[in-house]
């Protein structure tokens, strides 16, 4: 090829065409709708469910560099255990509320291992959630790069 | 988008037609430049196509989500089961492609 710049101009600017119009300025952030600890999960979850759609319908596109795959493949790897062990931590909170809830009041000793054992569960539940939020915000940068890497 | 796509990739069959008209000096590189736009716009138009379907999905969630908050509503072990169902699918869709295009790498 005699003129690799040029080439390269025109593979950008074709490939920018309709990535630009795709382009969502402001992506919507589920998680910060949340009000709630549970909410906050659950967005976390689900968003990252959404997340791996969008990355295997980039591992499925033969034009995608295997180099870039490889990297988003290694970011999933890290971020499914971490929103598997989110969830570890919801289901773990979900039953203690569900003891909460279930305590009799009268029995003050059964109601302060209740309340003990959720504030409990909604510490590890919180922290759960920030340390899950990182890998999946990995993930979506690297989605992103990709997206801006065809811009 | 789908139907701009479609009509740049007419466009560029279109333009491969009229190759064999070019003198042969400039017929291989003019060949290799619509090649390299083909690639481009391929790669351009599944981007695109993921980056459509993720906003359109997390639109979705966060409405999900609004309406929890504004009903107080307490997210239940059946609505989690269902969210992670969603993420296990994902991640094993996502590995076998990934497995799938290793094997299709030289």
């Amino acid at each position: 090829m005699k003129h690799p710049l040029r080439a390269l101009a025109l593979t950008c600017a074709l490939t920018l065409t309709p990535a630009c119009a795709a382009l969502h300025l402001t992506a919507p952030n589920p998680i910060s709708a949340a009000q709630t600890n549970d909410q906050r999960a659950y967005a976390v979850i689900e968003s990252y469910g959404a997340l791996v759609e969008t990355a295997t319908i980039i591992m499925r596109d033969p034009s995608a560099p295997i180099e870039v795959k490889r990297a988003i493949g290694r970011a999933e790897a890290v971020a499914t255990p971490s929103v598997q062990t989110l969830e570890v931590a919801f289901t773990a909170y979900l039953r203690a509320r569900a003891a909460y809830e279930g305590a009799s009041p009268s029995d003050d000793n059964a109601m302060t291992r209740a309340v003990n054992a959720l504030n409990a569960a909604a510490l590890a539940l919180s922290q759960a959630i920030g340390r899950a939020q990182a890998p999946v915000a990995e993930l979506q940068s690297l989605i992103n790069a990709q997206r801006g890497a065809a811009r | 988008m789908s139907n701009f796509l479609l009509q740049l990739q007419l466009l560029l069959a279109a333009l491969s037609a009229l190759l064999p008209l070019l003198p042969d000096t400039l017929r291989a590189r003019a060949g290799e430049i619509l090649d390299v736009a083909g690639k481009a716009l391929s790669l351009g138009g599944a981007l695109s196509t993921g980056a459509e379907e993720l906003a359109q999905k997390l639109a979705a969630i966060r409405a999900e989500i609004e309406a929890m908050a504004a009903a107080r509503h307490t997210v239940t072990a059946d609505e989690l089961d269902a969210a992670m169902t969603r993420v296990n699918t994902a991640s094993s869709a996502f590995r076998q492609a990934l497995q799938t295009a290793e094997a299709a790498t030289p």
